[in-house]
C-alpha cells in the first residue's frame, strides 16, 4: 500500500483494562483458563437503554467503542465506517441455530437472525450516527481488520478526509469448545503471564474491540503514521523473510503477535531472524488469539509510539528498550494462514 | 487519471444454469428456477418455493474438477465451478501468469453444511471426519478453498454486507486496480441454500409461499435462491499489453448506507436513491443514457416501494426500462449482486432486456411497471444494477458497453 495515513484516535475493549483511564499505570489482567475475556464497561452512557436491551455482547462492544473513538477523535459525524470480524456475533448464531431446533422451524424470534449478520454493527453504528457515508465489512480471519484497514487507507487515497476504522469479535463458551475439538488452543492450563514459554500445540483464545479514526493528514493529536502495510496469504517457505527484509530494513521496536502454538513458532523465528538486534514486545498475552488480533496489536503500537513508553505492568518481564521508539515493525498471523505486516512512525 | 476499469471475463452457477450459457438460454426463454428444494433439511421443503441449482453436491465436485472430500461445503463447491467458468472465459489459464487478486463474498459461509452437523459439533460424544467442517462455519473458508483450488497467492478478501456483498466485492476490485495495486482482479460471491437463511427471512415474513413478484401491487415477500458468479477485472494498460477480449466497462459505483433501520430500507428510497444518483455521476453518463435497470426487486413489501419510489425521484417520468431477475434465481444473497451485474454484460453484448416474471398489477403507490416480456434487438449501452441490504448497507454499479 502506498501513501500514509494517520492514526487520530483509538478506543478499545479488551480483556485488560483499555476502556477508560491510564493503560501505562495498568494493572495485568491475567488467567489460567486460556481464554481471557474482555471487561465490559458500562454501555449506558453511549447507548440507549431500550435499544441495549435487544442487543447481543458484541454487537454492545462494537458499538460502543466505535462511538468513543469517534468521541475521543472530536468527530461528531464519522465518514466512511469500515470494519473487520472474523465470527460477527457467534452468540446470535448460535441462539439462532438453536431456536430453529427447538421450535422446529415455527413462531421464530428475527432478531438473533438480524444480529447474526456481520454487516450489524456497522449498520447500527451508521443508524446511530446518522451517517449515509461508505460502508464496508470484511470478514476474513486473520485479513478482516487488515482489509478494512487496506479500505480505509485507499479511501483516504481517493481523497476522504478520515475514515473509522475498526474490528470486534467474541468468543463464547460454546465456540471455545468448538475450536478446542481442532486444535486452536492449549490443552494444559496456561497461565496467560507464561504465555511465551510455554510452547506446545495451541494457544489462548481472545476477543476485544478496537476502533481508529484515521485520516489523510497529520495534527497535534495523531497517534502514529500507518507508513507501510502488507498482507501475505500462505506464504511458501522463504516467502516470508524475503517479504520482511523487503519490507523494512530498521524498525526501533518490533510488536509481535507470538503466542506460544508451537504449530506456527517458526514464523516468528523467521522474523527474529530478519531483525535480530531489534527489541520485540509480544502482546497476546493481553488480549488471547482471535481473529481480529491484530486490530489490538496496532492500537497498543500506536500508544507506544505517541507515549514513548510502554505499560510497565504489562511488560513487566521486558526490560531492553530503546530510549526513542520512533518506528514500530508490527507483524502477526493467524494460525500460519493470514500474514501482516505494518510500519508505524512517529509523528 | 485512474485507470478504466473492464471486465474480461465471466462464470456462474444458478438455478437457471450451469454456466454463463445455461443461464442466457433460460433467460430468454423465460423459465424460472424456482421450484422446491431437494437438498435442504426444512420443514418447508414443499411449502416456500427456492431456487436451487439442480445439482447434487457429489454433482458439483465433479462440476468443479475435484475429487469428492469432506471439508467442501456447497458454498465452496458453487463457487469453484463459477470461478473455474470465469477464468477459463478470460483465458486465463494459469492466475499466476499475471498478479491476480480475489475479493469474495458471502454472507452465511458453509452454513449450508454445518447447519447439518452442528449439534454433533457440540457434543463431545460425538467424534469423527464431520469435525473436518469445523472451520467451515465462517466466510473465509469458501474464499480460501477457491483461492487454494484454483492458486490465487496474492490478495484475498472476503465482504459480507448482506445483500449487497458481491456488488461491494466489485468495487473493491474495480478500486484495487485504479490505486494500481495490482492489475486484474477476479470479484464475486457465492451463496448456497440453508434452512438458517431461510428460517430467517421467513422470521421476517418476508417469504412468499408463491412464486415471487416483484414490483406487483399483490407481492408479499421473496424467494430465496442459491448461485455463485464471479467476474474478472482487468485495468485498462493491462488489457492493451495483454491483448484481453473486452464485453464490458464498469464505469460506475456507489456504496451508501442509507442510517434508516437495520432490516428496511426508507419509504422514500433514500439510499438507493443516493447510490444509482452517485454510482451514475462516476459513470459520467446522462440520466437519458441508462438504457436498463437491473432492479434489486427482491419483491419484499418494502423493498419494492422504497426501490421504486427512487427511481421515480431519479428519473422523474423518464424511468428508463426496468426488471428485477430474481423470479428466475431467486434472491441469491451475497451472490446477487455479481449474478446481476453478469446479466447486465449479456444484456448489452446480445442486445436483451429481461423480463420481470409474474408481474400482473401495478403497485398504487408507484407510477411505473416493469418490462414484462423478453426484448431482443434493443441497443443496450449502460445498465445500473441495484444490490441493497440489512444494516442499511446500499450498492449500485453501472456497467457499459465498450465503446474504445
Amino acid at each position: 500500500m502506498k501513501g500514509k495515513c494517520y492514526i487520530q484516535g483509538m478506543a478499545a475493549i479488551s480483556p485488560q483494562p483499555t476502556f477508560e483511564g491510564d493503560i501505562f499505570s495498568a494493572p495485568l489482567v491475567h488467567t489460567d483458563s486460556n481464554l481471557l475475556a474482555c471487561i465490559e464497561p458500562d454501555y449506558k452512557p453511549f447507548v440507549p437503554g431500550n435499544s441495549l436491551r435487544r442487543m447481543t455482547r458484541v454487537l454492545k462492544m462494537g458499538l460502543t467503542t466505535a462511538l468513543k473513538c469517534l468521541q475521543e477523535s472530536g468527530v461528531a459525524t464519522p465518514g466512511p465506517i469500515i470494519t473487520g470480524t472474523g465470527k460477527g456475533s457467534l452468540q446470535d448464531t448460535e441462539r439462532f441455530i438453536k431456536e430453529i431446533e427447538d421450535y422446529k422451524e415455527t413462531a421464530l424470534n428475527p432478531t438473533p437472525f438480524i444480529q447474526s449478520t456481520y454487516n450489524s454493527v456497522n449498520g447500527l453504528i451508521a443508524l446511530q450516527q446518522k451517517c449515509t457515508a461508505y460502508n464496508n465489512t470484511f470478514v476474513h480471519r486473520g485479513f478482516s481488520f487488515e482489509n478494512a484497514l487496506l479500505d480505509s487507507m485507499m479511501l483516504i487515497q481517493e481523497g476522504e478526509p478520515h475514515t473509522l476504522t475498526g474490528a470486534f469479535e467474541e468468543i463464547t463458551a460454546e465456540h471455545f469448545y468448538i475450536k478446542s475439538r481442532i486444535g486452536y488452543w492449549k490443552s494444559e492450563s496456561t497461565d496467560s503471564r507464561e504465555l511465551y514459554k510455554h510452547l506446545s500445540p495451541g494457544t489462548i483464545a481472545g476477543e476485544g474491540a478496537v476502533f481508529f479514526t484515521l485520516a489523510g493528514t497529520p495534527t497535534q493529536q495523531s497517534y502514529a503514521a500507518i507508513s507501510g502495510f502488507k498482507m501475505l496469504y500462505k506464504p511458501v517457505p522463504g516467502k516470508l523473510t524475503a517479504t520482511l527484509k523487503n519490507f523494512t530494513t530498521h524498525a526501533d521496536l518490533i510488536v509481535t503477535g507470538r503466542n506460544g502454538d508451537s504449530n506456527f513458532e517458526h514464523y516468528y523465528q523467521e522474523l527474529d531472524n530478519c531483525f535480530p538486534d531489534t527489541p520485540q514486545l509480544p502482546f497476546k498475552h493481553l488480549c488471547g488469539e482471535y481473529d481480529t488480533a491484530g486490530a489490538f496489536g496496532l492500537w497498543l503500537s500506536a500508544h507506544i509510539l505517541k507515549a514513548q513508553q510502554v505499560p510497565q505492568q504489562w511488560f513487566s518481564m521486558f526490560n531492553q528498550l530503546p530510549e526513542h521508539i520512533n518506528s514500530i515493525l508490527f507483524y502477526n498471523h493467524f494460525y500460519g494462514e493470514q500474514h501482516v505486516m505494518i510500519l508505524l512512525e512517529r509523528v | 487519471m485512474a485507470e478504466r476499469v473492464f471486465i474480461t471475463g465471466i462464470g456462474m452457477v444458478t438455478a437457471i444454469g450451469d454456466d454463463v450459457a445455461g443461464n442466457l438460454q433460460n433467460l430468454r426463454l423465460q423459465r424460472s428456477g424456482l421450484g422446491y428444494s431437494s437438498y435442504i433439511d426444512t420443514i418447508y421443503k414443499n411449502v416456500l418455493p427456492v431456487a436451487e441449482v439442480k445439482r447434487s453436491s457429489e454433482s458439483l465436485f465433479e462440476m468443479a474438477g475435484i475429487p469428492v472430500r469432506e471439508g467442501f461445503t456447497r458454498t465452496t463447491l458453487l463457487g469453484l465451478v463459477a470461478m473455474r467458468e470465469a477464468l477459463l472465459h478470460a483465458g486465463i489459464t494459469d492466475v499466476q501468469s499475471a498478479p491476480t487478486g480475489f475479493i469474495n463474498a458471502s454472507t452465511v459461509g458453509g452454513m449450508c453444511d454445518t447447519e447439518k452437523l452442528y449439534f454433533d459439533i457440540i457434543n463431545p460424544e460425538k467424534t469423527g471426519l464431520f469435525l473436518q467442517y469445523i472451520d467451515t462455519l465462517d466466510c473465509a473458508d469458501c474464499t480460501q478453498r477457491i483461492a487454494d483450488a484454483v492458486g490465487f497467492s496474492e490478495h484475498i478478501a472476503t465482504i459480507s454486507t448482506a445483500c449487497s456483498s458481491s456488488a461491494n466485492a466489485l468495487m473493491f476490485g474495480a478500486r484495487m486496480i485504479k490505486q494500481g495495486m495490482l492489475p486484474r482482479m477476479v470479484c464475486g460471491g457465492t451463496e448456497a441454500l440453508t434452512r438458517f437463511t431461510l428460517n430467517g427471512f421467513n422470521s421476517l415474513k418476508n417469504v412468499d409461499k408463491q412464486f415471487c413478484r416483484p414490483f406487483d401491487q399483490q407481492r408479499t415477500g421473496l424467494n430465496l435462491g442459491e448461485g455463485a458468479a464471479y467476474l474478472v477485472l482487468e485495468g485498462e494498460s493491462f488489457v492493451k499489453a495483454n491483448n484481453s477480449r473486452i464485453l464490458a466497462e464498469l464505469t460506475g459505483y456507489c456504496n451508501t448506507n442509507e442510517a434508516f433501520h437495520p432490516t428496511s430500507p426508507s419509504p422514500e428510497g433514500d439510499g438507493a436513491y443516493e447510490a444509482m444518483k452517485a454510482a451514475l455521476a462516476m459513470s459520467g453518463r446522462t440520466l437519458e443514457e441508462v438504457t436498463y435497470i437491473n432492479v434489486h426487486g427482491t419483491a419484499t413489501l418494502n423493498n419494492d416501494v422504497s426501490e421504486g419510489k427512487a427511481l421515480e425521484r431519479l428519473f422523474g417520468g423518464k424511468v428508463p426500462l426496468f426488471s428485477s431477475t430474481k423470479p428466475f434465481t431467486g434472491h441469491t444473497l451475497a451472490a446477487a449482486g455479481a449474478i446481476e451485474a453478469i446479466f447486465s454484460v449479456l444484456a448489452i453484448q446480445n442486445g436483451l432486456i429481461f423480463p420481470n416474471l409474474n408481474f400482473s398489477e401495478k403497485m398504487e403507490e408507484l407510477n411505473i411497471t416493469p418490462v414484462t416480456e423478453l426484448i431482443e434487438g434493443y441497443p443496450v449501452n449502460n445498465v445500473i444494477s441495484n444490490s441493497f441490504g440489512f444494516g442499511g448497507n446500499n450498492a449500485s454499479l453501472v456497467i457499459s458497453k465498450y465503446e474504445g
